[in-house]
């Protein structure tokens, strides 16, 4: 019997917090859109070195779907959307490490906080977080050449170390403040960070840009080119505004300040700070 | 490791090219770890319609000590990329991929039927960690081969014309090492790497040397294992590996070793012709021919294949050089007085010219090279490619049709640097068993290995009779690993530990009063924590050396 | 990016003439470092020893190891990075902020000089500790050091090495590679490895609570690590295996003594340049060797019933 994917959610409760990480990848849209419910309930997880069933940890309600609502804390739920190519995942509350790393389409929504690697290495598709996230946002996984590809991640709160190391392509944008090592060893995308970050944004990056709307503490490999007014930022205001990320525009209010680097490379990366007109 | 189980396989057709048997339908009994005539009782295995091929040996090959394993730490995006192994009731979990850990490497060699290995970079100082690997890979009989080519204490001698005690010297670092045979490694070239430099030519000194050259070097060693009566030639990586134009060298080299035995290791990356990258080409015809004219040669394809692989050699010039051709990460560790080791993953693609040509290269030379006995099947492993993908490559070499269809998927540009598309030669059964088994078991002086002759070890592959090759030797039905059934219906069945092979050669032991005041001034250890205990090689057979 | 350029500790003492010492201090540390290997003694290529090499201290502090130095850097704490960095661009003669330099602590004529003693060493070496390894930046300052070390061999023969702690941390490192791929933070739940330093790495795992039992061999954590990672060893069952009564061994719910090794007990060392040194029992021990605890542990667990590993798909990373 083929079974289609009904239009209505598929819906997960969790029932109690995992005592330590239970891993999650089979929580995709595309695993569970054609599954029943029964189905979905017997999946397989991991916890530590046990397998156990999606039913141990979650209440199920509705067939699969394109739509998979998660409620609850899963702060200690990994891999959540790995790999994902279509669909939405909704999830009310924390979400743990790896949530939707490698994912190449469709779209993850957190209202909470997320943990470290959120969007690792992923090829497209909008992952968005309410709350604060860790370390590694759309980075690289040790080792490999490249992060992210491509996508879009938006962080509302703050945001750890090595946020888009290595990244190609793409838009991270973080809210809060960053900690160190914000676009490591960067080769491509945009960084746009609202709040600014702490110390060695932009090391060791050969191509792409990082905006910060807050003074950065530069790395002497940084050297200052240009005040000006970029206007391809109207491109990514535009992507950014519904989301509540407002670019200023170089005016009366203020001037972007472009510095080139990593001269240590040597790279050919950009960082616009953005420095209002004082008062 | 020898079995105790008896066993009679029935109905195969065997190709056995160390007895002359060529795919003769017949029965094959086994008892106590050995072929026999006959046996009584005991299992039978019916291997009607399938073929039955003495165990594989691979004569170059790195899958343990210090080199290999720096490589592991440095590409966990490899390890990530393949598929791991998952532990179970039998097997340990571990890693796949370009370079595995020790027990995968033991299960994914006798999963393709191969039962005999050669670990062919072994520096004295760190052979106790080779040693302590192979301990952990299973299965499989090992022999490792030390490195020479760029020990200080040797070229000093060579220099100072004290051949006869560099003989003695080569005859106690076997020992210490306890290795089978001797390696050398762009001789003379390692050491000026130790400089940041390379060795020029072939007969230049060495730079940091007045006199000795790496044609002194060279000679000097092949008759120093001919002298000690090593089962196994000197296993020689020539001067400048990879390099456009390089098939100089390599004629050079072919020259030097007149009047000696000697094993050319992973020819393929020595036949090159060209000025630069640019007009990089084949010259595999010029060095197939020069080959063929020198019956003390045997040699290995070190065939390449495309894809991802990490390239592993103690040629450390070389390996700084690839890594700044291609910006990949680089590893290097030099290892005092004796050797180095460079370290750089690498891509080879169809679309990438130079790729091109050293593909068809390694299969050029199996293809021209006339005398399957003297040219056997490798990928220098991981440098080529993997070990696991050999059947690969004896696809390539038995199916044209399936040739053809590889070569049209190269540039353009690629087939006027090439030969492969004229030549029509297809190998037979009879011949893989050759490349694959008998040749390299006579090259390594095992002629208990590659033989499925009455006396010889049981060590046995049962494959499928299929039309594609590639699949047939991926999945063999059964491996006989020194009697034990280890593979059945391509499952592992039975973890045995596997053999370590070495040599004790004869030397004078009051060379070592002579090495120990050298040592003590130029090492950084304790002389007597130097030589590897015998008792340190797990299953240790000490081969003869006549 | 990436990799590493080394050797083993022979080549130094045999050729090296520009030695510099960074975020270490094996006056105290390493007391026989200086004496047999890198500074005092006299090499093949190095005649004279102590005469024919150059020293260089780079610290955020001036140490006993910095009467052993030539020449001593004091720079700012956690700005070994940004040094180094700025080091990488020096010697591509590459552009620098002359005034951002300065909050390194030193001059861009001191770099400058720095920069060029490097180039035109005939082998330099550099000795990182823990003052750079574990200080702000961590493993990417480890990264930047051993960066610097590979590009330096485009003007001449350059190496990195860390300074490794007590004890056998090297030989944990090269055993877990050759049965896993991976030198540390490996994950063997789901019956196959997998790394992620950070995830797996064992004080994040217990400041997180993630693991729920844990087996101490050949350390004592409970001196060394950040409180809340003692909390949770002293939180869960732990055992330890240590011939002494430690910090760790008083948290634990099982302490088994066993026999010092390498005074009781034979085995493998390594050194910290990956050497491997044998290991002679000098003594007789009433306790079992660690070797022998775990034998007997896994003896044990053996007779319980088999539990394989999950059977849900590997996780690979796509191409």
């Amino acid at each position: 019997m083929q079974l289609t994917a009904t239009t209505a959610k598929t819906v997960l409760t969790l029932k109690q917090r995992p005592h330590i990480p239970l891993e999650a990848e089979v929580l995709t849209p595309d695993r569970l859109a054609f599954k029943t419910r029964d189905e979905i309930a017997a999946l397989p997880l991991v916890l530590g070195k046990r397998q156990v069933r999606v039913d141990d940890y979650f209440d199920v309600e509705g067939d699969g779907s394109h739509e998979l609502e998660i409620h609850g804390d899963v702060g200690r739920v990994k891999w959540i959307g790995r790999g994902m190519t279509r669909g939405r995942i909704v999830i009310r509350g924390n979400a743990g490490m790896h949530l939707g790393a490698f994912m190449s389409g469709g779209a993850i929504e957190v209202d909470g906080n997320a943990s470290d690697w959120v969007g690792g290495e992923m090829r497209g598709g909008l992952i968005r977080v309410t709350g604060n996230a860790g370390g590694q946002i759309g980075a690289a996984y040790r080792g490999s050449m490249s992060g992210m590809r491509d996508g879009t991640i938006l962080i509302g709160g703050t945001a750890g170390l090595e946020v888009g190391m290595r990244m190609k392509r793409g838009i991270i944008a973080i809210r809060g403040k960053v900690k160190d090592f914000a676009g490591l060893q960067m080769k491509g995308g945009t960084i746009v960070l609202m709040s600014g970050a702490e110390i060695r944004t932009g090391a060791w990056m050969v191509r792409g840009t990082i905006i910060s709307l807050a003074p950065l503490r530069l790395l002497p490999t940084f050297a200052f080119t240009s005040a000006y007014d970029p206007t391809f930022l109207n491109l990514y205001s535009k992507c950014l505004a519904p989301y509540g990320f407002a670019l200023p525009r170089a005016g009366k209010e203020g001037i972007y300040r472009r510095y080139m680097g990593d001269s240590a490379v040597p790279g050919k990366g950009e960082l616009l700070v953005w420095q209002p007109n004082s008062p | 490791m020898r079995g105790n189980s008896i066993l009679r396989i029935v109905g195969g057709r065997v190709y056995d090219p160390a007895n002359g048997v060529d795919g003769v339908v017949r029965d094959l009994c086994i008892c106590d770890g050995k072929i026999v005539a006959d046996v009584e009782a005991g299992r039978t295995i019916d291997a009607t319609g399938m073929v039955v091929f003495p165990g594989g040996v691979d004569v170059h090959t790195h899958v343990a000590g210090a080199a290999l394993n720096f490589a592991r730490a440095m590409i966990p995006e490899d390890h990530r990329r393949n598929l791991a192994f998952v532990r179970d009731r039998i097997r340990h979990g571990g890693i796949g991929g370009s370079t595995p850990t020790t027990y995968i490497t033991g299960y994914l060699y006798a999963g393709q039927g191969y039962t005999t290995v050669n670990e062919a970079a072994v520096p004295i100082l760190t052979a106790r960690h080779t040693h302590e690997e192979l301990r952990d890979t299973p299965i499989i009989d090992k022999s490792t081969c030390v490195l020479m080519a760029n020990n200080e204490i040797v070229l000093d001698l060579l220099e100072a014309g004290e051949y006869e005690r560099a003989k003695e010297v080569v005859g106690w670092s076997i020992w210490a090492a306890k290795a089978y045979g001797v390696k050398a490694v762009n001789p003379g070239g390692v050491t000026a790497w130790k400089w940041g430099k390379d060795v020029k030519g072939f007969r230049e000194p060495v730079p940091g040397y007045s006199k000795v050259t790496p044609a002194d070097i060279v000679s000097s060693l092949a008759k120093i294992v001919d002298e000690l009566r090593l089962p196994h030639a000197v296993h020689l990586h020539c001067n400048n590996l990879g390099a456009p134009g390089n098939v100089a060298t390599t004629l050079e080299t072919m020259k030097a070793l007149e009047g000696s035995r000697a094993h050319l290791a992973h020819l393929q990356y020595h036949a090159y012709g060209g000025d630069d990258w640019t007009n990089f080409r084949s010259e595999s015809v010029r060095i197939a021919e020069e080959f063929n004219r020198n019956p003390n040669l045997t040699t290995d394809a070190g065939a390449v294949l495309f894809g991802n692989t990490v390239t592993i050699t103690a040629d450390g010039p070389w390996q700084h050089l690839l890594h700044k051709l291609t910006g990949r990460k680089w590893g290097n560790i030099d290892v005092e007085n004796e050797t180095g080791c460079g370290v750089v993953p690498y891509v080879y693609k169809e679309k990438n010219l130079v790729n091109a040509v050293q593909w068809a290269v390694g299969l050029e030379l199996l293809l021209l090279i006339d005398d399957p006995w003297r040219i056997y099947l490798t990928t220098d492993h991981p440098n080529g490619a993997a070990f696991w993908r050999y059947p690969e490559i004896i696809r390539l070499l038995m199916d044209l049709d399936f040739r053809r269809e590889q070569i049209r998927k190269l540039a353009p540009a690629a087939l006027n640097r090439i030969f492969l598309p004229e030549l029509n030669r297809c190998y037979t059964l009879y011949e893989i068993a050759i490349i694959t088994s008998a040749g390299p078991a006579r090259a390594l002086g095992l002629a208990n290995k590659g033989n499925l002759g009455v006396g010889a070890d049981a060590d046995v592959a049962v494959f499928n009779n299929d039309k594609d090759a590639a699949k047939m030797f991926s999945y063999p039905r059964y491996v006989i690993k020194g009697g034990e059934i280890v593979i059945e219906e391509g499952e592992i069945r039975n973890t045995v530990e596997g053999k370590g092979l070495l040599v004790r050669p004869h030397y004078d032991p009051s060379v070592e009063d002579f090495i120990r005041p050298l040592f003590e001034k130029h090492y950084t250890m304790s002389f007597d924590n130097y030589p590897v205990e015998l008792e340190r090689v797990e299953h240790a057979e000490v081969r003869p050396c006549n | 990016m990436g990799g590493k350029v080394t050797c083993t500790l022979g080549e130094v003492k045999n050729r090296a003439d520009l030695v510099i010492y960074w975020g270490g201090n094996p006056a105290e540390c390493h007391p026989r470092h200086f004496t047999k290997y890198a500074l005092m003694p006299k090499g093949k290529f190095v005649p004279n020893g102590r005469k024919d090499r150059t020293m260089i201290l780079v610290d955020i502090r001036e140490t006993p190891s910095a009467k052993a130095a030539d020449i001593f850097l004091q720079i700012k704490p956690t700005k070994d990075f940004e040094m180094i960095t700025v080091l990488r661009a020096i010697i591509k003669e590459q552009p620098v902020d002359p005034a951002i330099v300065a909050e390194i602590g030193l001059s861009l004529e001191q770099l400058r000089d720095l920069a060029d003693r490097m180039k035109k060493a005939k082998f330099g070496v550099m000795f990182f500790g823990m003052g750079l390894s574990m200080t702000r930046g961590k493993h990417m300052n480890s990264a930047a050091l051993l960066t610097l070390a590979a590009e330096l061999n485009a003007f001449t023969k350059f190496v990195a090495m860390p300074m490794r702690g007590h004890g056998n941390v090297t030989g944990g490192d090269v055993i877990m590679r050759w049965m896993t791929g991976y030198p540390f933070g490996v994950n063997l739940a789901r019956g196959y490895p997998r790394f992620n330093p950070g995830e797996f790495s064992t004080i994040d795992m217990l400041i997180r609570g993630d693991c729920d039992a844990a087996l101490i061999l050949g350390a004592d954590p409970g001196a060394t690590m950040p409180q809340p990672a003692i909390d949770h060893l002293a939180r869960v069952p732990t055992i330890t295996l240590d011939p002494k009564v430690t910090h760790t061994s008083r948290i634990s719910r099982v302490h088994i003594t066993t026999a010092v090794t390498g005074i009781s007990a034979p085995g493998t060392a390594y050194r910290m340049d990956e050497i491997p040194l044998p290991l002679r029992p000098a003594l007789k021990s009433p306790y079992p060797t660690d070797e022998e605890v775990l034998r007997r542990i896994r003896q044990k667990i053996a007779c319980k019933p088999l539990q394989l590993p999950p059977t849900v798909p590997m996780m690979t990373d796509a191409e």
